[in-house]
């Protein structure tokens, strides 16, 4: 039970500071990102009017994320950010799905990541918001309904931000330490394989694309 | 009795509050969804495919905040407590009623909108995907409330507290974790039933999607805000410790 909560950290003295390096969640964050470049590269090179079956998934996953986007945003915004939606979704998907595998382990369970991914989305939206509103509309919404309003607001967009990580972490966390906690009780026996379809397969692609989906209407609110 | 006793006795009365109340709202929204996912069935026997998929989705959305309190339970149960200050204990009762109330409401809140979903699928089977994707939305943020309960819940296991016993931070140990607890279950509730009239909207006329989706989110917006004062009374009480 002395895994519950550890991590692998790398520390090193900097001019009177310590900068600490999770190297456990950078490894696998690179790895990721290793396998979904393989991924472009196998799905795009061998382009032909009867598709291969990356291509098929490829095309799958830009086809509708594509449409979600235009959806949420419009044509035009919808195209330009479109990519980013993509990218977003497919990195989530494959850190919450690589914890299958023995060995390794999801990034997403480090706060760090999905903290980072969640700021991404707020200073997206709310430049997106200054630049098609300008400047004054967009400060208007802080004092709506009156002016005492305001340190609400403000705490209410940040509170944004804490929920949106706070959800992913917590359910890819909370999963981790229910497999790691019940495969000890139950000696590995069994249970763990249909623990790590639920919590892996199941709720990573769904919290995956929660969290994909709510950085897209975070971005629509601002914009409309 | 010593210190060690009195931590070890807060863990279990604090995992035993927050998995037990965390069950309450989990199974009353998963309760919920399969009864609406009954009632489309029986006069749509045959979309059975996309109507139970849904169901099954929308049910493990609104098992989160159940599975939070699982983990907390579970982080207070198997924490290592040697060496730690008696004002532990405290901390303990604190995360687990913080946990455990916060997420009734949101079991409750994520459960509405999946069921309707159900519903509208049986009633628009041409937008199940949009009606899908509103009631995700619908159903995650409708959890905000229970996430910030497990956010003061951790704060509150991992905190560094003073050596000694003094009533006033003990209290206020308990005091942020019933303030986020009872705070967390009325907007939980609430926003679920702003994502679940968004989505019957959606299953009564498609063509609403984008202009319910925004309206949705503002209102929800709005009755988190309840929430987010009991978040800031809470962190208030646990960083003044």
């Amino acid at each position: 039970m002395e895994e519950l909560g550890r991590i692998h950290q790398l520390i090193i003295p900097f001019f009177g500071h310590d900068l600490t390096f999770n190297l456990e969640v950078i490894i696998m964050t690179w790895i990721v990102i290793s396998i979904l470049l393989l991924f472009g590269f196998l799905a795009s090179s061998k382009k032909g009017v009867i598709p291969g079956p990356l291509q098929v998934v490829g095309e799958l996953l830009v086809a509708q994320l594509f449409a979600l986007t235009e959806d949420a945003l419009g044509e035009e915004l919808g195209k330009k950010y479109a990519p980013l939606i993509c990218a977003l979704f497919m990195f989530l998907v494959l850190s919450n799905w690589i914890g299958i595998v023995p060995m390794m382990h999801e990034p997403t369970k480090d706060l760090n990541t999905p903290l980072s991914l969640g700021l991404l989305g707020f200073f997206i939206s709310h430049y997106l918001g200054i630049k098609t509103k300008g400047i004054k509309a967009y400060l208007k919404a802080y004092v709506d309904p009156f002016f005492f309003m305001m340190p609400l607001n403000v705490i209410g967009e940040v509170a944004k931000v804490v929920s949106i990580s706070f959800r992913l972490f917590g359910n890819i966390m909370g999963g981790s330490i229910i497999i790691l906690v019940i495969s000890y009780l139950v000696y590995n026996l069994i249970l763990p394989p249909f623990l790590n379809a639920f919590f892996g397969v199941f709720v990573g692609a769904i919290q995956a694309f929660v969290f994909t989906m709510l950085t897209l209407v975070y971005i629509a609110v601002q914009v409309k | 009795m010593t210190g060690i006793e009195w931590i070890k006795a807060a863990s279990v009365l604090g995992a035993g509050m927050s998995v037990g109340f965390a069950a309450i709202g989990a199974a009353v929204g998963e309760g919920y969804t399969a009864g609406k996912a009954n009632e489309a069935l029986s006069f749509r026997p045959n979309l059975v495919g996309d109507i139970l998929k849904t169901m099954l989705v929308g049910q493990a959305v609104a098992e989160t905040a159940g599975i939070f309190g699982l983990v907390i339970a579970m982080l207070l149960l198997f924490s290592p407590i040697e060496g730690k200050s008696v004002l532990t204990a405290w901390a303990y009762m604190g995360a687990g009623l913080s946990m455990g109330l916060s997420a009734i409401g949101c079991g409750i809140g994520a459960g509405l909108p999946a069921g309707t979903a159900c519903q509208g699928i049986g009633r628009q089977p041409m937008v199940s995907g949009q009606l899908s994707t509103l009631m995700l939305i619908g159903s995650g943020v409708a959890q905000s409330t229970a996430i910030y309960g497990f956010l003061i819940a951790l704060l509150l296991l991992y905190k560094q507290l003073p050596m000694g016993m003094a009533i006033v931070p003990a209290c206020s140990m308990v005091g942020a974790g019933l303030c986020m607890g009872f705070g967390g279950i009325g907007p939980g509730i609430g926003e679920g039933m702003a994502a679940m009239e968004a989505v019957s909207a959606v299953a009564r006329n498609p063509l609403t999607v984008g202009l319910m989706t925004r309206t949705m989110l503002v209102g929800q917006a709005v009755s988190e805000s309840t929430g987010i004062y009991s978040l800031v009374v809470a962190l208030l009480l646990v960083l003044s410790v």
